[in-house]
C-alpha cells in the first residue's frame, strides 16, 4: 500500500478522519450516491450542509455509484490500494464489498464513544432497552474524570 | 439563507490534478453554491438551510456548549439545547470529542451528566443499527395502542407535508423542519406523536419524511425514535397534552392559534385523549 487514495464517506466528514490523518496528501474522494439522493428524496438542505463540510477538507467531489467512482479515482490516481473509516450503515458492506473485489480496502476505526466488554461467546449484546446499554455504559465512560478538589483514589473505591 | 451578497466560500485546496467532470469546490458566495446544487442535483427539492455545514462551524457550536445550562433547560424550546447533531451524524465532530470537550469543561459530575447521557443515546442508536441492520424500519415490538398495524395510514397526509393543518404548532414544525432541516428534540416528539397518534399514519411515513430534511437525519436515530413514540419500541405510546406543548414552547403557538379557543385537539387530560386515542383500558401514558 505505498499508493493509496482515501475514500471519505458521509459518516466521517471531519479533519480527524483517521483515513486522512494517516495518509495526509494522498487524494481523497467523496461520491454524492444519485440513486440514493434520488430513492429518498433527500432536500437540497443535507446535500448543501454535506457539501460546506466537504469543502472543508481536502477531497474531490463525485456523484454517481460510489463503488464506481471510487475505483475510477484509483486508477486515475495509479492506486493500489484504497483506504477508509468504518462506518455503520448497512450499505457500507456492499460499496466496500464491490471496491475490494478490484482492490485491497483497509477499514481504519473510529474512536468510540465507550469501549465495552465484548458480549460473551455466541451471544450478541443485550441493547433492548437503553436503561440496559447505559448501566454498562456510564461508569466507563466516567471512570478516568476526576471532580477538582477530589483525591481519584478516595473516588474510586 | 444568509441575504445579499455572501462572501467567496473557503475550500481546501486539493494537492492533486482534478479533472474536468469533478464536482466545483469554487464558489463565489453561498447563492452561487444554492444555484450549483440546484442544477448538480436536480430532484432535490428546496434551498440551503441557514445552518452552515463544516468543520469551523461546528469547533463554533461546541465552544458554545454549556453542559449546565443544557441539562436544566433541554426540554424548553428556548433552552440552551447544542445543536451539535448534524455535525456528529456526519463524524464533523466524533462522539469521543465531544465527551471530551464536555469531560473537560465541567467542574461536578452533575453539570455534565445529562449531555453526556445524550452522547450515550446517540451511540446506542447506532449500535442497534450496527445489530440489526435494514431491520430499524420494521416495528421492533407489536404497538400497545390497541389498534392493528393495518389501521394506520401508509402515506404522509399532503396538510402535515405542507404545513396547512391549521394547526399553529404543527405547522410551525413542519414549516421549520422543511426550511431549515433543524428541530428541537422536543418537536420532533410532539409532531410525532401527532402524525401517529392523532392521524393514525404509520411511523415509517413520518420517518422518511424527516430523514428527507433533517441535516441530522440519521436512520437509526430517527427509526427508532419514531418506534419509541409510536411504542413498537417501548412499554407505551408517547403522546402530550396542550399543557405541556404551551409550556415549553411558552405559549409562543397557542397565542396565535385560529384553533386555541375551540377545536384544538390537544387541550384535554392525559386521561382524555388516552381514552380518544387508543383502544385499550387504563393504561397511564407516558408524559
Amino acid at each position: 500500500m505505498n499508493r493509496p487514495v482515501v475514500w471519505i464517506h458521509g459518516e466521517a466528514l471531519g479533519p480527524d478522519n483517521p483515513a486522512l490523518v494517516a495518509h495526509p496528501g494522498r487524494p481523497a474522494v467523496f461520491v454524492f450516491d444519485t440513486d440514493l439522493i434520488e430513492r429518498q428524496g433527500i432536500s437540497l438542505k443535507r446535500l448543501g450542509f454535506l457539501y460546506e463540510c466537504l469543502l472543508a477538507l481536502p477531497v474531490t467531489l463525485r456523484r454517481g455509484d460510489v463503488a464506481a467512482e471510487v475505483l475510477a479515482f484509483a486508477t486515475r490516481h495509479q492506486a493500489d490500494a484504497v483506504i477508509t473509516t468504518a462506518a455503520v450503515d448497512p450499505r457500507f458492506a456492499p460499496i466496500h464489498h464491490a471496491i475490494a473485489c478490484v482492490l485491497p480496502v483497509a477499514v481504519l476505526p473510529v474512536p468510540p464513544l465507550v469501549e465495552l466488554p465484548a458480549p460473551g461467546r455466541g451471544t450478541t449484546e443485550d441493547l433492548r432497552r437503553f436503561s440496559r446499554y447505559w448501566k454498562r455504559a456510564e461508569p466507563l465512560i466516567w471512570q478516568g474524570w476526576n471532580e477538582p478538589g477530589h483525591d481519584p483514589i478516595t473516588r474510586r473505591g | 439563507m444568509q441575504s445579499g451578497d455572501s462572501p467567496p466560500l473557503q475550500a481546501v485546496a486539493l494537492d492533486w490534478a482534478t479533472a474536468a467532470d469533478d464536482l466545483p469546490r469554487t464558489f463565489s458566495s453561498r447563492e452561487d453554491l444554492q444555484q450549483t446544487l440546484q442544477q448538480l442535483f436536480a430532484q432535490a427539492s428546496g434551498e440551503l438551510s441557514p445552518i452552515v455545514g463544516g468543520w469551523a462551524a461546528a469547533q463554533e457550536r461546541l465552544a458554545a456548549v454549556d453542559p449546565g445550562a443544557y441539562g436544566r433547560s433541554r426540554n424548553h424550546l428556548d433552552g440552551a439545547v447544542t445543536r451539535l447533531s448534524p455535525y456528529i451524524r456526519h463524524g464533523v465532530l466524533g462522539l469521543a470529542a465531544v465527551r471530551d470537550a464536555v469531560l473537560w469543561r465541567i467542574s461536578r459530575r452533575l453539570e455534565g451528566e445529562k449531555l453526556i447521557n445524550e452522547l450515550g443515546w446517540r451511540d446506542y442508536w447506532q449500535r442497534l443499527w450496527t445489530q440489526l441492520g435494514d431491520g430499524i424500519w420494521d416495528d421492533r415490538e407489536p404497538l400497545k395502542t390497541g389498534h392493528s398495524p393495518e389501521s394506520y395510514a401508509a402515506e404522509l397526509p399532503a396538510d402535515i407535508a405542507t404545513g396547512t393543518t391549521g394547526l399553529a404548532c404543527i405547522d410551525g414544525f413542519s414549516a421549520e423542519l422543511t426550511t431549515t432541516g433543524w428541530l428541537h428534540n422536543h418537536a420532533r416528539m410532539w409532531l410525532a406523536a401527532y402524525v401517529v397518534h392523532w392521524r393514525r399514519v404509520r411511523w415509517q411515513a413520518g420517518a422518511r419524511w424527516f430523514l428527507q430534511h433533517l441535516l441530522d437525519g440519521d436512520p437509526a436515530s430517527n427509526n427508532l425514535s419514531w418506534q419509541w413514540v409510536a411504542s413498537s419500541f417501548s412499554h407505551k405510546p408517547y403522546i402530550f397534552n396542550r399543557a405541556n406543548l404551551e409550556r415549553f414552547s411558552s405559549g409562543r403557538y397557542c397565542n396565535g392559534c385560529q384553533l386555541a379557543r375551540r377545536g384544538c385537539p390537544f387541550a384535554a387530560s392525559y386521561e382524555q385523549l388516552q381514552a380518544r386515542l387508543f383502544a385499550i383500558e387504563a393504561m397511564p401514558p407516558r408524559r
